[in-house]
């Protein structure tokens, strides 16, 4: 069996090791664009914050590819798929067979509009080699400007804020992390950073850069030039899908999967931040781009690709992070709409520098959000990704004695 | 800092100002409980022994763990061994209490306690006479004096009974006789309650219990009666008047002091105090429209008998009041007071003031009184009470009081029935009133606050039992509104019938933890008149919602002196079914009553009225069938 | 091989385990020079409060596959089969908190341990031991355990015996309540006190 994995990220390699496992003979081949060992994407946010060193990122041997027996081509980007002819085709135009082949591209940063994007110490951030360049940008700068309020964005704020630059975020919501927090925590949260020296201008988008070589303002629409000698710009990610052929792959926000994570096309998967499956806590098709999705759907669609199916009950939102004196986690749909019947609990708040949000839809949670006291998030995480009836009163998963001997009838 | 649970008071004010003390970030009992869940169930059953450093020790109840102690006692031992030293710290308590009161008495006879004088003479004479003083041409001071010094006696070890055993009926005494349990001095129940408990000395748990229960009438017929009755002597003996209760009871446009504690010794001079016109005139001065003094828990209740002053609210109240900014200074002594109280005062203005050199506190101020100064003290204080008014803050007061009667000492009971207990046994036997039940006791944030007490008040007068009700308990069904004559209505036909008729309510406020002996001299009395024992009368006793050492020393020496008494919290005894079954049914045949334990007000009813419709056979008297 | 098996039923919530299993951990190894340590060690099994207030032993379960090695990010989640632990490299770990969320029993906690790097906050949870059974001890935590919460055995013998237990519970002639009384008895107030109080 020619097993072909398009991507070196953490779905590809934990598919890679998936097949292996289950199939000692089988013919594994992986294509990557980077030619680093496989890494930890999250991690690379705290090689900016000064945290960790950049050699800690690697999480799998650089004899990696030899122990598993995989065939690595690196530094190679996938152009197209021949799905009649079963053949992924490179854009150096060399053509690769496959038996089962796993579309595991993952996403690339959202491009900006806007113009003098060549000025230097202009960043996305996405791979390990933008973290080398940004904490190398470090020296001698001191004033950075950040787009964008969500996950990529808001860590790479809190990262230059920790080195000691003065920082300007630009977000278009009033307070960031509006796709996993609510109102109060997104808040609680906002005040963190600016207690810390943040700057924040809601509903401003940048136009152009300027400057001499390297950037030294961001053009705001509304014509206000904001100094600066770094940007960071995490307006999001777009799936890598332009290389799919979508009559006979879906293609709608991702790469569409069913529950084996297979697509359209048999014989071919999908899995992490390029794939596009049911979201478990809204109900529907979703793409969620996080490292332990990642790492779930690559290990499952390895699985499933060496013969052993394996249904999986689809993707989950959530994070953690440690911002300052707060920690947060989020786990699935923490503002569903007004009409959606759910039922929302809260308690803490900013006085309290605690807070914690429910959100369950009939007897089943689908969404939390916890500021601070964060060790039984992982519960609730389980609660939600098994959609377990809640057979308690939900109440009671707000206390701060709650534990998992609370779920024991 | 947060409870999910929707409410955890059947009080208005309790529920709101828990509201407002989570709003300020105050930490109250609540969340102190749920932090300490799960509490350790080796002391919960009573099978952990700290007793000596052999140990510590502890039994496993489930058979396979270690079953003795490192000195060989066994389950039964040990768990009654703490028992029992929780009813010897109670009589301890309440015999100190009276000792104070002793102390009080012997200054005034000697003109050192400067401000204290007798105020009731004919009770003085009256109980000089039991203590064996003669009175005849004597004056009061002279009696008084000598008084003191009998009942000092009674602490002692050179008695064969303390004094006022002699009130009970002689065939209780013949009880008492009968099994050992006659207590022959207060403190040396006490003392010898310690020696027994200690390693190696009493090792028969049914020899320790009797001891236990001979300590606890130590202090229900000795320390405790010494107190009641001393404190009638200096400060009055109660008389039915009106009040007004909960937190209502604090006024935003005055200087609001709350004395909270136990003995009237210190809130009878802050009274006092907040009389005197030049600190009223100060008062003024400050803006404020006079001085306001309230009271929560026993002393509160002490000076509501008496002077018909206000009560704030109970145990798990003392905290919540504090919430509402409004107490320009809490006064203490001892007893019942948490150790959290400076805490909760330091996030308003309130300033905490300890008056006893035997409980000191964090975070409040000492200010020591003794009966030679407490007069010169109390005006001190009360001052500096009024100086702080003007450094109110936010103010939330969030309902309005409640009105009440009080006031029921037996003395008034007797009153109000015209002179002599006659109509009360008449409407017993008729089966107007089917008997009475004493409830009493604190609360527990095991229980809903107060939902014990006043259901179980509920579903009592509806089935025409009389309940008369002390300490805690009080407080909460005054708030409940049972306390107005108009609550009768409430009541079920009978008692309804006879409470119009005498004028008072459904439910008698009879006073402080320590006046529960008042309800021994009662039933005492209605023995006495039927030629029955206390144990053969249809009444009956209820602590719903304890918590303290005291209380159980008082549940003790209700069923030693022949009242079944229904606790509601379990008490520390599951460890061992020996221990469990001697004091819910071996008792019976040693004492004529037991204890029985149910958490549920609604269960306990029906338990208390069968225990009552059950005495009530027994005495040839009709029967209700309790379903 | 033998492991720590909970029996939950049996907890009486003394938390003895826990002092047991962060003196285990500490540098000196005596409950009172451990509580005097910088840093404190803390325990990796944590007894929380049931439904009912009653004692529940919660340690790691050194689940196969291990959900926190999965979502580990910086690879310091590993899994030791000759002892069929699951362990955090203290060296690798970056405190990111990726295994607490993705632990479905809530057993990492963070902070700064002994014997890890000095200086920040780690996870930590649960290690099988493994120092003392290498030295031919039982685990702390079941060592202390006086109700027989916690045992460490074959898991094939401790199903025997619970399914023992069941069967001869069921007979009619039991001569014994799997349940003791008093213990029954408690249980049973605990529980009506919660319900009337609307939990």
């Amino acid at each position: 069996m020619k097993h072909v994995i398009i991507g070196n990220g953490i779905a590809g390699v934990c598919a890679a090791e998936a097949i292996r496992l289950l199939d000692v003979k089988a013919d594994i081949t992986l294509i990557g664009d980077e030619t680093f060992p496989p890494y930890s994407r999250p991690m690379i946010s705290h090689v900016l914050d000064g945290s960790q060193p950049h050699g800690k990122l690697p999480i799998r041997s650089e004899h990696f590819y030899d122990d598993q027996k995989i065939t690595p081509l690196l530094g190679r980007r996938a152009g197209g798929i021949d799905v009649a002819n079963r053949q992924v085709l490179l854009a150096d135009d060399t053509r690769i067979d496959f038996d089962r082949l796993l579309i595991a591209a993952g996403a690339d940063p959202r491009p900006l509009r806007a113009e003098g994007l060549y000025l230097k110490n202009i960043f996305y951030m996405r791979t390990q080699d933008h973290a080398k360049q940004q904490v190398a940008a470090l020296d001698g700068a001191r004033r950075a400007v950040v787009l964008g309020g969500g996950l990529v964005g808001f860590k790479a704020a809190y990262g230059l804020l920790k080195r000691g630059l003065a920082v300007t975020m630009l977000i278009t919501s009033g307070y960031p992390l509006s796709m996993q927090v609510d109102e109060t925590a997104g808040r609680m949260i906002l005040d963190e950073l600016v207690r810390h020296g943040l700057t924040v201008e809601v509903g401003v988008s940048v136009c152009a850069f300027e400057g001499n070589g390297s950037v030294q303002a961001a053009v705001t629409d509304a014509g206000t030039r904001l100094t600066c000698d770094m940007v960071i710009i995490g307006k999001g990610v777009l799936p890598a899908c332009r290389f799919i052929p979508g009559a006979q792959i879906e293609v709608d926000l991702g790469v569409v999967v069913d529950e084996h994570l297979q697509t359209r096309a048999p014989g071919i998967y999908a899995a992490g931040d390029v794939a596009e499956m049911v979201d478990i806590a809204r109900g529907c098709p979703w793409v969620n781009a996080l490292w332990p999705e990642a790492a779930c759907q690559g290990r499952v669609a390895g699985m499933n690709m060496a013969g052993r199916p394996v249904a999986y009950p689809g993707s989950l939102s959530r994070n953690i992070m440690r911002v300052f004196d707060l920690d947060v986690l989020t786990v699935g749909n923490a503002n569903p709409n007004k009409d959606s019947g759910c039922r929302v609990l809260k308690a803490g708040g900013a006085a309290q520098q605690y807070y914690r949000r429910l959100v369950l839809k009939d007897d089943v949670l689908v969404g939390a959000v916890m500021i601070n006291r964060i060790e039984q998030g992982g519960v609730l995480r389980s609660l939600i990704e098994n959609r377990i009836p809640i057979r308690l009163p939900p109440e009671r998963l707000m206390t701060p004695g709650f534990n998992f001997g609370q779920l024991l009838i | 800092m947060f409870d999910p649970r929707e409410s955890l008071s059947v009080t208005q004010d309790g529920d709101r100002l828990f509201a407002k003390a989570q709003q300020d970030g105050v930490e109250t009992v609540w969340e102190r409980h749920e932090a300490q869940q799960p509490q350790c169930g080796f002391c919960y059953m009573g099978l952990s022994c700290r007793i000596c450093i052999m140990g510590p020790c502890r039994v496993d109840p489930f058979g396979e763990g270690p079953q003795t102690g490192v000195c060989g006692a066994d389950a039964d031992i040990i768990v009654a061994r703490n028992l029992c030293r929780m009813i010897a710290a109670g009589a301890a308590s309440h015999s100190d209490h009276g000792r104070d009161l002793v102390e009080v008495l012997a200054g005034v006879a000697d003109g050192s306690a400067i401000g204290y004088k007798i105020r009731d003479e004919g009770k003085l004479r009256r109980l000089a006479e039991e203590y064996g003083v003669a009175t005849e041409d004597k004056e009061p001071l002279a009696i008084a004096g000598e008084l003191a010094q009998a009942m000092m006696e009674d602490y002692g070890m050179r008695q064969k009974a303390v004094k006022m055993v002699a009130r009970a009926p002689k065939k209780r005494q013949a009880v008492w006789e009968k099994f050992g349990l006659t207590p022959r001095g207060i403190d040396r129940e006490t003392s010898e309650m310690m020696h027994r408990t200690h390693m190696g000395v009493d090792n028969n748990w049914q020899s320790l219990l009797l001891q236990a229960m001979r300590n606890s009438l130590s202090d229900g017929w000795g320390g405790s009666m010494i107190a009641t009755e001393v404190s009638d002597i200096l400060f009055g003996v109660p008389t039915p008047r009106p009040t007004t209760v909960n937190a209502g009871v604090l006024k935003e446009d005055q200087v609001n002091i709350v004395v909270h504690g136990h003995n009237p010794v210190v809130s009878e001079m802050v009274s006092k105090a907040c009389l005197s016109k030049d600190l009223v005139d100060l008062a003024k001065a400050k803006g404020a429209g006079g001085i306001n003094l309230v009271g929560v828990c026993c002393t509160g209740n002490e000076l509501l008998m008496r002077r018909g002053i206000a009560m704030a609210g109970n145990h798990l109240m003392t905290e919540l009041i504090l919430s509402t900014g409004a107490v320009d200074m809490m006064i203490v002594d001892y007893q019942c007071i948490m150790p959290s109280l400076g805490k909760v005062a330091a996030c308003y203005h309130t300033r905490m003031v300890s008056t006893s050199d035997k409980a000191k506190f964090p975070h409040m101020e000492h200010h020591e009184f003794h009966p030679h100064n407490a007069e010169k003290k109390a005006v001190e204080v009360v001052r500096a009470a009024v100086e702080n008014y003007v450094n109110r803050g936010k103010v939330l007061i969030p309902v309005a009081s409640q009105e009440a009667v009080g006031g029921f000492s037996v003395e008034a009971i007797v009153g109000a029935l015209g002179g002599t207990p006659e109509p009360l046994i008449e409407a017993i036997k008729a089966g107007k009133i089917r008997g009475a039940v004493g409830i009493v006791g604190c609360n527990n944030p095991k229980i809903k606050h107060d939902y014990g007490h006043v259901t179980l008040t509920r579903r009592l007068i509806e089935n025409d039992i009389l309940v008369v009700d002390t300490g805690c308990v009080a407080v909460a069904t005054a708030k409940a509104g049972f306390k107005v004559p108009a609550a009768a209505d409430m009541a079920g036909a009978g008692l309804k019938a006879i409470c119009k008729a005498l004028g008072i309510p459904p439910v008698l406020h009879m006073g402080s933890c320590v006046d529960n002996v008042r309800i021994l001299v009662l039933v005492s009395a209605l023995a006495d008149a039927l030629g029955v024992d206390i144990s053969d009368l249809p009444v009956a006793g209820s602590a719903p919602e304890w918590y303290s050492e005291k209380a159980v020393t008082i549940g003790t020496y209700f069923v030693a002196s022949g009242v079944t008494t229904h606790l509601g919290p379990m008490p520390p005894i599951t460890g061992s079914m020996n221990v469990v079954n001697l004091l819910t049914s071996g008792l019976e045949d040693v004492v004529g009553a037991t204890f029985s334990v149910e958490p549920d007000p609604e269960k306990a009813a029906v338990f208390l009225r069968r225990t009552i419709e059950g005495k009530r056979k027994a005495l040839g008297l009709d029967v209700r069938n309790v379903e | 091989m033998k492991q720590v098996v909970v029996h939950p039923e049996r907890c009486v919530g003394c938390m003895q385990c826990m002092l047991a299993c962060a003196t285990a951990h500490s540098r000196s190894l005596t409950l009172l020079a451990a509580v005097q340590e910088t840093p404190q060690p803390k325990p990796r099994i944590h007894v929380g409060a049931g439904r009912f207030n009653e004692g529940f032993p919660n340690r790691c379960r050194h689940c196969d596959p291990a959900p926190c090695q999965t979502a580990c990010l910086a690879g310091a989640i590993y899994r030791r089969d000759s002892v069929d632990t699951v362990m955090i490299n203290p060296d690798r770990c970056i405190n990111c908190a990726s295994c607490a969320m993705a632990c479905p029993y809530g057993v990492i906690r963070f902070h700064e341990d002994p014997l890890g790097p000095s200086g920040h906050a780690i996870a930590v949870k649960c290690d099988n031991c493994s120092a003392r059974v290498a030295k031919g001890q039982t685990p702390a935590c079941v060592e202390i355990c006086k109700a027989g919460a916690l045992t460490y055995e074959e898991m094939d013998a401790a199903m025997r015996r619970k399914t023992r237990d069941v069967s001869r519970s069921m007979s009619t002639d039991a001569d014994q309540p799997t349940i003791p009384a008093g213990v029954a008895l408690l249980k049973s107030i605990k529980q009506s006190e919660l319900q009337l109080s609307g939990s």
